[in-house]
This record gives C-alpha cells, sequence and structure tokens, in this order.
C-alpha cells in the first residue's frame, strides 16, 4: 500500500481580523498518513478544524507551517496539479441554481480537463439516480438531488483522492441512505476518501479509520481498535443452560480478562475475539455446554468520540491549573 | 500565468449561460441602447420632415460646427445631434458591463459557488480574464449592433451627407476599437472592486466612481472644450488597451483565494 495522502505538521493560524479579535490556531501540527483505497473519516466538533484542513489539503487555503504530498504533489510548489487531482464537496453543494445540471456537470468537466465530458456526465447522473432530472435547472432540486449532483461533480473528473465535507449533512434520512450507498459503492471501487462528519454512526459504519480532531488530532485509528484501547473486547456467550463452572472455566483460559453472567448469559471480556473465539466456543463444548450463539459486543462509536473529547477537555483544565 | 483557453472558454459559457437566464440584466442590455437608437432615429426623422416641410429651424438654438455651415440648415442639425447621439453610443460597453461585473465575483460567493470553482484547476488569470470577457462582450456585441441599425436607419430616412458624416473614420474606429477596449476596462475594473468588497451595489458604484473620469472628457467634447479625431481615439484606444492589461493585472494580484473564502460573510 503507498500513502496517497502524507501530512507532516500541518499548521493554519488565521491572523486577527478587525477589532477585539485575536489570532486563530485553527489547526495545529497535524501529522497524517492516508493509504490508497482508505476511507478516513475526520470526526470533531464544529470549529474543530475540519474544514480549514481539508480547504487547506485542496490547495484551496495555504497552511501557516508543515507540509503535505497528496497525489505525489507537495503543497504548496505543486497547488495546481493537487487542484487538478481530487475532488471535493464542499459543505455547501455550491451549484449554479440557474443552469440545469448537465450544463452544471459540463462546466466543471470543462475545467478539469475530462476528455469524455458528455460521456462522464451521463455516467455520473445516471450512478446517482438524476438522470431524469438531468435537464431541471438545479435550483429546482431537493436539498438530496442538490447534494447528489455536487458529488457527481466532485468526481467528474475521476480523482484518486476525495474530501466530502459533511456529505449527509441537513438531509432526510432517505437521502442520506443514498449518500451514504454510493460513498460505500465508493469505497468498494477503491476509491479513497477523506469523509467529515458529525454523523458517527456514518463513520462507524463508513471509515477504515477515524481521526478525532480539535485542532489537532486526539485520536487515529480504526473505530474497531478505538474501542479495543478504550473498552477493551468483550463477547457475549448465549447458552442453553447457564451452569457456574462454565464461567469458571474460562476464567482459566490465559486471554480471559474478566466473565460475568448477565441476562442469563455470560459475558466475558478477552484480548482478541476474532483469534480467542475459537478456543473459547471448543472449551465450552468440550466441556458439555450447549452453545447457542455467540456475538462481539460493541460500543458505540458516540462512546469512543465522548471518552475522548472528554479526556481532552480535562487536559486542557489540567494545563490551565498548571 | 498560466493561460488555457479551454478553461477561459469554459468560464465565459458558464457566464453567458447564467447571465441568458437573468431577466434583469437582459432587459436592461436591451433597453438602453433600443432607447438611444429610438432617440437618434426620431431626432433625424424629426428635422429630415421639418426640412422638407420647409419648416424655418434657425430657431433651433443649437451650435452648429462652422465645418458644417455649407449645408442645409437641417442636415447641419442632424449631423450635429448625431455626434452627441454617437458619443453615448461609445458610453454604453461602459456603463452597461459594470453591473454584470460587478456580480461576478460577490455573485458567486452569495450563491456559495465560489469555494468549488476555486477548487477547481482554474487559474486567477483565467478566471478573471474570463469573467471579464463575459461581461464585455455582450456589451460590445450591442453596440456594434446598436451603432449598425443606427446607420441603417440614417441611410433610409436621411440624406446622404449625414450617412457620410456618419461612417467617418473617427466612429468606426472608435466602435470597432475604442469601445472594446473601454468596455474591458470598465468591466475589469468591477471584478477588481468585486474581489474586494462584500455587496454588489458597494461593488458598482465603486466602479462607477472610476468610470466618472472617462464620463468627463466625454462630457468635454460634447461641450466642445475637445474635438474627437482619428488620432484622439486611437490615442485612447492605446490608453484604454494598456489601462486593461494594467487593471487585470492588479486584479490578478489583489485576487486573494483565502480572504474571499475565509472572511467573507
Amino acid at each position: 500500500m503507498c500513502s496517497i495522502l502524507r501530512v507532516e505538521g500541518l499548521t493554519k493560524r488565521f491572523p486577527a481580523f478587525g477589532k477585539g479579535s485575536h489570532e486563530t490556531l485553527a489547526v495545529d501540527a497535524i501529522h497524517l498518513e492516508v493509504q490508497a483505497g482508505e476511507v478516513f473519516g475526520l470526526l470533531g466538533p464544529n470549529g474543530a478544524g475540519k474544514t480549514t484542513m481539508v480547504r487547506m489539503l485542496c490547495a484551496l487555503i495555504s497552511p501557516t507551517a508543515g507540509r503535505a504530498w497528496i497525489n505525489g504533489f507537495e503543497l504548496g510548489p505543486d497547488n495546481d496539479s493537487i487542484r487538478a487531482s481530487v475532488g471535493v464537496l464542499t459543505e455547501s453543494p455550491g451549484l449554479y441554481r440557474k443552469l440545469d445540471a448537465v450544463t452544471n456537470l459540463s462546466f466543471f468537466a470543462k475545467l478539469y480537463g475530462v476528455r469524455d465530458i458528455a460521456g462522464q456526465v451521463d455516467k455520473y447522473l445516471r450512478m446517482l439516480g438524476l438522470w431524469d432530472a438531468r435537464y431541471q435547472l438545479a435550483g429546482s432540486f431537493s436539498k438530496g438531488m442538490r447534494q447528489k449532483l455536487a458529488i457527481a461533480r466532485a468526481l467528474l473528473h475521476e480523482p484518486p483522492l476525495v474530501f466530502l465535507d459533511e456529505p449527509t449533512a441537513s438531509l432526510d434520512p432517505e437521502a442520506a441512505r443514498v449518500v451514504r450507498d454510493f460513498i460505500e459503492e465508493l469505497r468498494g471501487r477503491g476509491r479513497t476518501i477523506v469523509l467529515c462528519t458529525h454523523n458517527l454512526d456514518e463513520a462507524d459504519r463508513l471509515c477504515d479509520r477515524i481521526g478525532v480532531i480539535k485542532q489537532k488530532f486526539l485520536c487515529i485509528d480504526s473505530p474497531a481498535r478505538l474501542r479495543r484501547q478504550l473498552y477493551g473486547s468483550a463477547v457475549r456467550v448465549r447458552l442453553e443452560k447457564l451452569a457456574p463452572e462454565y464461567a469458571n472455566l474460562l476464567r482459566g483460559l490465559p486471554f480471559v480478562k474478566q466473565v460475568e453472567a448477565s441476562d442469563g448469559a455470560l459475558i466475558v471480556r478477552l484480548e482478541d475475539p476474532a483469534t480467542n473465539n475459537p478456543t473459547l466456543v471448543r472449551v465450552l463444548v468440550t466441556a458439555g455446554a450447549g452453545v447457542r450463539y455467540l456475538e462481539e459486543l460493541s460500543v458505540p462509536l458516540e462512546s469512543v468520540y465522548f471518552d475522548v473529547m472528554g479526556q481532552q477537555d480535562q487536559d486542557v483544565r489540567q494545563e490551565a491549573k498548571a | 500565468m498560466k493561460m488555457r483557453p479551454h478553461r477561459v472558454w469554459a468560464v465565459i459559457q458558464k457566464e453567458w449561460a447564467e447571465t441568458a437566464r437573468n431577466r434583469g440584466i437582459v432587459w436592461m442590455m436591451a433597453l438602453i441602447p433600443a432607447v438611444i437608437v429610438l432617440m437618434v432615429l426620431g431626432t433625424d426623422y424629426g428635422f429630415v420632415w421639418a426640412g422638407q416641410s420647409g419648416q424655418d429651424l434657425k430657431s433651433v438654438n443649437m451650435p452648429v460646427p462652422p465645418n458644417l455651415s455649407h449645408l442645409p440648415r437641417h442636415e447641419a442639425l442632424i449631423i450635429a445631434m448625431n455626434e452627441q447621439f454617437f458619443f453615448y453610443l461609445l458610453l454604453i460597453p461602459i456603463t452597461l458591463p459594470v453591473y454584470i461585473a460587478a456580480h461576478s465575483i460577490i455573485g458567486e460567493k452569495e450563491t456559495r459557488t465560489l469555494e468549488p470553482l476555486l477548487a477547481s484547476p482554474v487559474s486567477t488569470g483565467e478566471l478573471l480574464l474570463a469573467k471579464g470577457f463575459a461581461a464585455a462582450a455582450p456589451a460590445v456585441v450591442i453596440n456594434w449592433m446598436a451603432f449598425s441599425i443606427v446607420l441603417g436607419g440614417v441611410a433610409l430616412i436621411a440624406p446622404p451627407a449625414v450617412l457620410g458624416y456618419a461612417v467617418r473614420d473617427v466612429w468606426i474606429i472608435g466602435m470597432l476599437l475604442f469601445s472594446p477596449l473601454l468596455a474591458l476596462f470598465s468591466v475589469m475594473l468591477g471584478v477588481l472592486v468585486s474581489s474586494r468588497v462584500n455587496d454588489p451595489r458597494t461593488a458598482q458604484q465603486i466602479s462607477s466612481v472610476f468610470v466618472m473620469p472617462l464620463i468627463l472628457i466625454s462630457l468635454m467634447v460634447l461641450m466642445g472644450k475637445a474635438f474627437l479625431t482619428v488620432p484622439l481615439v486611437l490615442a485612447g484606444a492605446a490608453v484604454a488597451l494598456a489601462a486593461d492589461i494594467l487593471v487585470l493585472f492588479l486584479a490578478i494580484r489583489v485576487f486573494q483565494r483565502e480572504t474571499i473564502l475565509t472572511r467573507w460573510k
């Protein structure tokens, strides 16, 4: 795997603007590497620096410090090449409301130097279910349709790396689902995506790794590993008949950290469910336990997020006290 | 400064497609030249009719240049009037596109289309040149059409001597060369101002202030304080060309993508 995006100490400070305002540190010495084909989620509260970071990586605004390489081009000297090689869905769809869908897309296809303009426009209008509305003015589109059209615009030139800034924000559940399914489809096709979102379930479902950002990264890892780091791993084993000797038997296994009975099942905390589960089941079956089913217990990503943010707030308070 | 024609042309086509769907602008662009054309032809027809019906035009209190004194009074008056009206035609490309140009950047910001546009590989030079040309070209074409209609009308209703004065070098060069360069100057000013302020009306007002010196010169010509000659028009065209290039470079220098994206509310 090769990294398609590499960021070293990227920092952005906005100077004071007008009386009474102060210099703002929007992004603080960020380091990041995203591999080709990966979906990376940027999570964080409003004002955490997500959009600023995306704007810097799309060569829209310049960093105050640090370096970054996008698709092999260096931020700064190769800004034109970066802009030509990435796709970006901005916070607002930003469509020309008095132009129809085809004209909106064709315009950007020309700017990006797409060779088969009609072919690419047709392809994405069909993929996103906008074919029947292709000659309707973008201003007459619903929010969901506008967002889909904006996504089509970001992909027209087949960029290897796509930045999606809150693609499902303010969409109704149905439209959000269509957009999410499409992102999942892109992921299946091996497209590298950086996804800014407030929707933690969306990040959990779509992202290979997530980074929780508040000016700087508070943590970066896969949602599963983050859960494991914070909460460990647990499985629920439902047996035909729950007997205390089964729990004791499991406690004797080297990889088991804790066993407790709850709601007619055994909750087993262990090191790595993927490796340990077969042994666990074998031991129980050998001991004569009827294993009905075994499931991994999942902590919602929301809990991980709030724990990380809470820890950061605590650190800031302690630093301030010190 | 990189200029890739296909990108410039793409922006121009988009601007025209949007302008064509803006009824207010289309009406304004059609109405002002139509009024001037009607004024020219109406006045000419009035004097022709008065001359042919033997009315005494000595009472018309209007200065007639000495070089026209050998012509019948009504013909001399028509020519003197046309000279003034042609100046108004020359000013169309200065005044009309300012409105479009003032909306060019601010309009994109207001409709939130500016960020995706700036995220594309279009360079600042390409963007500003395209926006300038897209605003100026319709006004110039309208101006040429208005001038052609006036010439056709004059040929139909006025005596041949009047047409002879209307198709003088000074007006042909003025319309074909000076007028487009003035239009581009006016538009580039509008684009420049539009990229530095937040409100289209402010942009229009500020760019109008910059156009005032040109209007003052035109008034001096109308009052007989200055005379429009071929060398003067050519010199004016050269100055306008230099001003166009200067303003384009200035506009590119002051156009800050980052400021526009992060500070405009």
